[in-house]
């Protein structure tokens, strides 16, 4: 799960610091289309690339699900310049290091290393985003690593078979329908002509942000980016996603059975995507409903009512609208009627009454520790500064976050509940052992 | 949102404790910024270290009350730690909640297998607030009793709930298997039937036992004036009666190095894969080669190229992933590799993990994997002491395992002193290479059979 990116204090004075500033950050993007977001930061000797490809599970189909994923994990396995094995293996001598993740918006792919291997990490970017390699042999080999991953997340979490559910029950006809991960027989058939057309359709320079952040100066990273990324030919765009979740008309409900202690439940209501004028009501009122132990979930099922031992909600950005989720797993003698009652009566009555001032202050204090958290580190600059440009559609959003959540009143959170938060617009999914009862 | 990596986090990649390298790659020694260390009359020692980067500031605080000296109330230091923040003197639950999330900061009390810790980071503007509820709830915590029953009752589905993950579990099973009667072998959480026991009146007593001055380390890092901070932790801290009785070192018994392998095979009926330890005995966090073994392990399990991974994951796709690592404690400490896979594939993937181990005792290393891991290992360091979050650990941790700075501002020279003759005596002495102690989670109808390859074979099921 990837932790919600939140950040919009920086009007709060507080913020005046030797703080990242919009003018801190310098752009460039290559004759290409291949976009640069560099902060120079010296203060460790280290610095990092993050690379955000504009491709998810939301751009696959029913048949190839999943290979969004696989193909992150293709991307380790040899080009024409450093062969199979050879990318992790070349980073590694350099002191560097790497992870990569899927979700259903993006691909990322993100180098950590010491500044003066800097031009290593370059070069080996260009070797794959410009001749990647696609061996049969590794494809089956790393076929059965995805499928571990997927066999290892369901072994270890019920709350992954849960949400799979959940998602799609109520994404009917978009692409937020399957997991990422893909299914199991989707898994198995990928072809060699479907990654083929998938790199050259998506891993191009123009469908590619790079975010840098370290002890590099502007001027050397872009000499690097022209000398390693700027001759890979553009491409055409992608097609465009074409499909609306059509509007849910009625409550929907899904039961999955696995031998569990107590049963789990996830309740998810369609809301709109990231540029949508509501993202910032609603990102406070999941924060006022779980965040911390004085939050009105929290607070109420897990302490007071004790119906739950975990209670939480989550209001992610993202390119369609997508689900804002609750989650709770049941406590030894609660039934899961119970705690849904539990959560519905907590929504009614911020529909009802609104939150208070003082409420609507605490969440935006937290937003200002959170801020500060995520720029404490070279890492956390890189990886908001993509989210935002990304899924907002420009990194300086990200600096007139906190005019945009200083905007928000008690009386527009109270109208997003009431906007979202209706029966005909939720899914509602169960987890338990019993499922005859 | 949902999200599929390459590897299961960056953490994966790293050591048990933390990473101490850095890098000559950069060829820019890193140093430990200076910081002030005293101590109070009652004995309470303390560090400050002042860092102005952002405007917060990060509390850590550590003490003898781990889970070592829970005797035969496991789960024990783990619930008394927890249920500091049920309230004190002068804050009861609610306000000490209310308060610390109307400011956005995050206190946090939690045990480990042996020392307590209380973590805290808040906005610097806040000092006096917060330092205020640290101190109450280190030193004047009621044990609300209403409160301790919610959180048991909690703590039971939640241990009810871990067999529903071999990976939450195995940890225990392996150390149990391992120490045997050593208090190492102690489990954090407790059983259930341990914890049910439990009462308030046994939280009181380990508190009053364990929570003392005189044996404890705070340290505060961030932005703050060295002399102010010194004044306000002396004002909340010097009073604080001296215990009058030194902490029994439990765990310097000996550990006994078992004798033969054995197989613990946990059953766990709907398994769709095996989850399996493979370890034998660690070194002391102390051991004079204990950079060595870092860089040593990071090129055997430690990283993603390492040998378990290349030949469990890259070369096979037997797994997601397969790593080692070695855990330190004061007086002993575990090695063990751990992986899963298919239940299909148990005996392959096993046989594979036992000729990796084996290359790595007839082969040893080669000059060139040397290399890389030191590059690694120090390329990989700054960015582990970046915030004031790592340094107050670190600070703390310092304390506890009675190291020094030069520890840090040394360890580049530690790691390229390495010679490849030293590595390869390092891994003859300390990576175990038989007798080993492994736990398999998984369908036992379906692998015991193979388990009894790998030694005689005693068979549970999860709980």
């Amino acid at each position: 799960m990837k932790k919600l990116l939140l950040l919009f204090c920086l009007s709060l004075s507080a913020i005046s610091y030797g703080q990242l500033k919009a003018d801190d950050v310098k752009s460039f993007t290559l004759d290409n289309g291949m976009k640069f977001l560099v902060v120079e930061d010296f203060s460790i000797p280290n610095a990092n690339m993050y690379l955000f490809y504009k491709v998810g599970s939301r751009n696959e189909g029913q048949g190839t699900t999943g290979i969004s994923h696989f193909f992150e994990h293709m991307m380790f396995n040899g080009a024409k310049k450093y062969g199979p094995k050879e990318f992790d293996k070349v980073m590694e001598f350099n002191g560097g290091a790497n992870n990569a993740y899927t979700t259903q918006d993006v691909t990322v792919y993100t180098n950590w290393f010491p500044a003066s291997s800097a031009e290593v990490m370059f070069d080996l970017e260009g070797d794959r985003i410009s001749s990647l390699s696609i061996d049969p042999k590794m494809v089956e080999s790393e076929r059965g690593v995805v499928i571990s991953e997927r066999s290892t997340g369901l072994e270890n979490s019920p709350w992954r078979n849960i949400i799979q559910s959940v998602n799609a029950t109520a994404f009917q006809e978009h692409p937020y329908h399957w997991p990422v991960i893909g299914y199991l027989d989707d898994m198995k058939n990928w072809k060699q002509e479907d990654l083929e057309h998938y790199f050259k359709t998506y891993y191009a320079p123009n469908n590619c942000v790079v975010v840098i952040s370290g002890a590099m100066k502007f001027d050397e990273v872009k000499q690097l980016a022209e000398k390693y990324l700027g001759s890979i030919p553009a491409q055409e765009a992608p097609p465009k996603i074409h499909i609306k979740e059509p509007k849910q008309t009625g409550e929907r409900r899904v039961t999955v059975q696995k031998d569990v202690a107590t049963p789990y439940l996830v309740i998810g209501y369609h809301t709109p995507e990231a540029k949508h004028k509501d993202y910032y009501a609603l990102s406070i009122l999941s924060s006022v409903l779980s965040s911390g132990q004085s939050s009105r979930l929290y607070s109420s099922l897990v302490d007071e009512k004790q119906l739950a031992t975990m209670v939480f909600a989550s209001h992610a950005e993202s390119f369609d609208p997508n689900l804002f989720n609750f989650y709770a797993a049941a406590s030894a003698d609660a039934s899961v009627g119970e705690i849904e009652k539990a959560i519905y009566e907590e929504l009614d009555k911020i529909k009802k009454d609104g939150i208070t001032e003082r409420e609507l202050q605490k969440i935006k204090n937290q937003k200002l520790m959170e801020f500060y958290g995520q720029i404490e580190t070279i890492n956390g600059k890189s990886n908001n500064l993509g989210t935002y440009e990304l899924f907002f559609g420009d990194y300086k959003k990200m600096f007139e976050a906190p005019k945009n959540y200083n905007k928000v009143t008690v009386e527009d959170v109270k109208r997003v509940a009431n906007t979202y938060f209706r029966k005909s617009n939720r899914t509602v999914g169960v987890l338990k052992s019993n499922v005859d009862d | 949102m949902i999200k599929s990596m390459k590897n299961l986090n960056r953490t994966f990649l790293v050591f048990a404790l933390v990473i101490l390298s850095f890098g000559s790659v950069t060829a820019q020694n890193y140093t430990l910024p200076d910081y002030d260390r005293f101590q109070l009359k009652n004995g309470l020692t303390i560090y400050l270290m002042e860092q102005h980067d952002v405007p917060l500031i990060s509390v850590s605080a550590i003490l003898p009350a781990g889970a070592i000296y829970d005797g035969e109330q496991s789960g024990l230091a783990q619930l008394t730690a927890s249920a500091l923040k049920h309230g004190t003197e002068n804050y009861d639950k609610s306000k000490i909640d209310e308060t610390l999330d109307f400011i956005g900061a995050s206190v946090n009390a939690y045990a480990s297998k042996e020392y307590a810790a209380l973590s805290s980071r808040f906005a610097a503007k806040d000092t006096e607030t917060v330092m205020d509820i640290v101190k109450e709830l280190l030193r004047k915590p009621v044990f609300n009793a209403e409160e301790f029953e919610k959180e048991k009752k909690r703590v039971l589905t939640q241990l009810e709930r871990n067999k529903e993950s071999p990976r939450s579990v195995i940890g225990d099973y392996f150390d149990k298997q391992l120490f045997g009667d050593h208090v190492y072998a102690n489990s954090l959480s407790g059983t259930i039937t341990s914890v049910e026991k439990l009462t308030v009146t046994d939280l009181k007593a380990f508190y009053t036992s364990h929570y003392q001055p005189n044996n404890m380390a705070i340290s505060v890092v961030g932005d703050f004036k060295t002399a102010e901070m010194k004044r306000m932790l002396t004002s909340l801290f010097s009073d604080w009666k001296k215990g009058n009785s030194e902490p029994k070192n439990l765990a310097s018994q000996a550990i006994s190095a078992p004798s033969e392998g054995t197989v613990l095979l946990v059953n766990k009926d709907d398994a769709r894969e095996t989850t399996y330890y493979i370890g034998g005995p660690g070194v002391p966090r102390n051991n004079k080669d204990i950079v060595a073994l870092r860089v040593i392990n990071t090129l055997f399990g430690g990283r993603f190229t390492s040998m378990l991974n290349e030949e469990l994951r890259t070369n096979s796709g037997l797994t997601y992933g397969a790593r080692s690592r070695f855990v330190n404690y004061k007086n002993g400490g575990s090695f063990y590799v751990s992986t899963f896979t298919a239940k299909e594939t148990t005996e392959e993937a096993l046989d594979l993990t036992m000729e990796v181990i084996q290359r790595l005792h007839e082969k040893g290393i080669d000059q060139d994997m040397l290399t890389s891991a030191k590059n690694y290992v120090k390329g990989q360091f700054p960015p582990r002491y970046e915030t004031s979050g790592q340094l107050s650990n670190l600070l703390t941790e310092m304390f506890w395992y009675d190291f020094d700075e030069s520890f840090i501002n040394d360890f580049e020279s530690a790691v390229d002193g390495l010679t490849l003759e030293k590595a390869n005596q390092i891994i003859a002495t300390y990576f175990p290479k038989d007798n080993f102690q492994i736990v398999m989670v998984g369908k036992a109808s379906e692998i015991k059979t193979l388990a009894e390859k790998y030694g005689p074979v005693t068979q549970t099921d999860i709980k």
